[in-house]
């Protein structure tokens, strides 16, 4: 495994191609490096300026008398080549290049990215990019990227061949409870690679999950070697772009990889336990719960105050092959002896507790469910009439995670406006909800051990 | 690509013990009937040719020939055929068929594929995809996969298939696949399976 500590965690970086200029990558970067300014030093290297923001410029790198650990490089690919060797004689601990028209523009930009990978090979300096967005590293301020904006630290780990979407899914997480570990656009793979990035996530604590947006490989047998190996410690789930014959050639003219045949793919997932999906929703949906809740066995219990909601999960579960284990009579007489049941609860899994629920039936539902032996986990659904209580049915369901903390619980609170507050304790506490029943469904079947 | 010839193939599936029906190449009709003496009728009578790869499209093939006089004048008429290697001469089994095949992909090397026979891999596009190495595990997995697994467990009725020689069918190709290295492309098809066991019919490498 290759040593990418001091690109990851930086003590000192260089900016080279900082810039003042509004609305440049130069400028991009220096203002996102700002964000981590009390825990890092930074220097801004561009010879045709003085300072930016009154913070001096060097105009080589050469010339700061510090050690460099991280260089990000972000001039024209045409002296890029030359930067690099300045780097390699200052010997930083590693480089980002950010710039575009390398081996994605055709021959005359892979002549440039061969003399890139020549120098660090040799110098042995771990290079990522080139025509990437950078990386960021929430948790400890590390921003060395032109997003537009900063994500909330979390558990997810995020590895993504096109940088512009990452952009975006920041901006989404934004309004969403989960939060990132690691964002890493990786650009052309001129030197690091998917699999590099994977066995590095996979050493870091705080990654539950591993998400990746993927075009096309580099290096198929290895990553092969290294996601059977990964998958089984943490999860690995894969939105693969290139599925078909319109796609491919979109992928080329992007990112200049081959897509491949994506029914190889398929076949490299299921051969390395990844978990393949196609849309980004998925893609989060599923990474939140596997980041949020353990695994368990199949055999689940459907709570719900919705007859029809009921129904419907009960066929998203048949479907995705989620068991529905019966009620035992013990918990029938249990839910019985309750005497707040509405006399016409449905003594079946799924458990419809009837529309006019209030906190008290949910909480003797989910306790009865949960103590039996062989229910392994819940989805809990709440539909909303003028009685239902909100967010003290999330507290309540917040309190028996509690409880039964190996037991996983997926929600399914159906609405909008007036389900938020109660969202939003459910996520605050790591219990995930999903505003769709298939979804949540979804969201189960990834936790159920094959 | 060029196709292996006749008897490369034949050692190549022998060396891995992949079985295969017993078949043998002539130029010669006497020959063929004193090798059919020994196997017995009925048998395929078909065409061999380094060009020609679809030998039924030209009528190459001479299926169910039960006796001498039909041997003599299958061989007669497809001998005629140019640009052929010789005849091939094999017992005639019957059977469900079953198509395997491999593919050399420039990333992942060496990918199997497994699927029903005739129109289930043509129309349905029912087949499963498996890169190698490819365990007995991953070999069950893969035959499951499929929509017409069901046609492959049999219905009611029907005598039980012996796809317990499946999986182990599919790991010994993925072990050829590896180790013959200038072997790009195979296509065991059909394969026939009935409840005695699984043999190659027709088979094709190419170098």
């Amino acid at each position: 495994m290759k040593n990418l500590e001091k690109i990851f965690n930086p003590k000192t970086i260089a900016i080279i191609g900082a810039s003042p200029k509004k609305n440049s990558v130069g400028w991009g970067l220096v203002k996102n490096i700002l964000e981590g300014k009390d825990s890092r030093k930074f220097f801004y290297v561009n010879p045709f300026e003085k300072e930016i923001g009154g913070i001096k410029c060097f105009s080589k790198i050469g010339d700061i008398s510090q050690e460099i650990d991280l260089a990000v490089i972000a001039v024209r690919a045409k002296i890029v080549p030359q930067i690099v060797e300045q780097c390699c004689r200052k010997k930083v601990g590693g480089i980002i290049i950010i710039s575009s028209g390398f081996a994605e523009i055709g021959k005359e930009g892979e002549i440039l990215q061969d003399k890139i990978i020549k120098l660090v090979k040799s110098a042995k300096i771990p290079l990522i990019g080139p025509n990437c967005l950078g990386i960021i590293r929430p948790s400890i301020k590390l921003n060395v990227s032109f997003a537009p904006a900063f994500p909330k630290p979390g558990n997810i780990a995020f590895i993504s061949q096109s940088g512009a979407l990452i952009d975006s899914i920041i901006d989404k997480s934004l309004s969403e409870n989960y939060g990132f570990s690691f964002l890493i656009s990786y650009g052309n793979e001129a030197d690091l690679t998917l699999s590099d990035f994977l066995l590095f996530v996979n050493k870091d604590r705080q990654t539950k999950v591993i998400t990746v947006y993927l075009e096309g490989l580099k290096g198929g047998r290895n990553f092969m070697k290294v996601a059977k190996k990964i998958s089984k410690i943490k999860p690995i789930v894969v939105l693969k772009a290139g599925r078909t014959e319109m796609g491919k050639k979109a992928v080329f003219t992007h990112t200049a990889s081959l897509a491949g045949n994506y029914q190889i793919y398929q076949a490299l997932f299921k051969q390395t336990g990844i978990i393949g999906v196609e849309t980004i929703e998925e893609l989060f949906d599923i990474a939140k719960v596997l980041a949020w809740q353990p695994k368990c066995k199949n055999g689940i219990g459907i709570i719900t105050n919705g007859g029809g909601c009921g129904v419907l999960m009960a066929d998203y579960c048949q479907e995705l092959g989620v068991n529905l284990v019966k009620l035992d009579s013990k918990t029938i007489q249990k839910l019985k002896d309750s005497k707040i049941m509405h006399p016409a609860f449905s003594r079946n899994n799924p458990l419809d507790i009837v529309g006019d629920a209030l906190s008290k039936d949910y909480q003797i539902a989910i306790e009865a469910l949960l103590k039996q032996k062989n229910i392994y986990g819940l989805l809990i659904i709440q539909t909303l009439q003028i009685m239902t209580e909100v967010e003290k049915n999330a507290k309540i369901i917040v309190e028996a995670k509690r409880k039964w903390p190996e037991k996983p619980i997926v929600c399914c609170f159906l609405g909008g406006e007036m389900t938020k507050k109660g969202v939003e304790i459910l996520e605050k506490n790591k219990i995930p909800n999903y505003p769709d029943l298939k979804r949540a469904a979804k969201a189960m079947k990834v936790l159920i051990y094959e | 690509m060029p196709l292996l010839n006749f008897q490369q193939t034949k050692k190549l599936l022998l060396k891995y013990k992949i079985p295969i029906y017993q078949t043998e190449i002539f130029n010669s009709e006497k020959k063929a009937e004193k090798f059919v003496k020994k196997i017995g009728y009925p048998v395929v009578l078909k065409i061999f040719s380094l060009t020609i790869l679809h030998k039924t499209d030209m009528g190459g093939v001479k299926m169910n020939i039960k006796n001498n006089k039909e041997l003599k004048k299958a061989f007669f008429d497809l001998i005629k055929i140019k640009r052929i290697e010789g005849i091939l001469v094999q017992k005639m089994g019957a059977g469900k068929e079953i198509v395997l095949g491999m593919k050399r992909d420039f990333q992942f090397g060496p990918v199997l594929m497994f699927g029903l026979g005739g129109i289930f891999v043509e129309a349905l596009k029912d087949v499963s995809f498996r890169i190698c190495p490819v365990s007995k595990k991953e070999a069950i997995k893969m035959i499951k996969e499929i929509k017409g697994y069901s046609i492959l467990k049999g219905q009611r009725g029907e005598k039980p298939l012996a796809i317990e020689k499946l999986a182990p069918l599919i790991t010994k190709l993925s072990n050829l696949s590896l180790k013959e290295k200038n072997v790009k492309e195979i296509d065991l098809n059909p394969l026939i399976i009935n409840e005695k066991g699984v043999w190659a019919a027709d088979f094709k490498f190419l170098v």
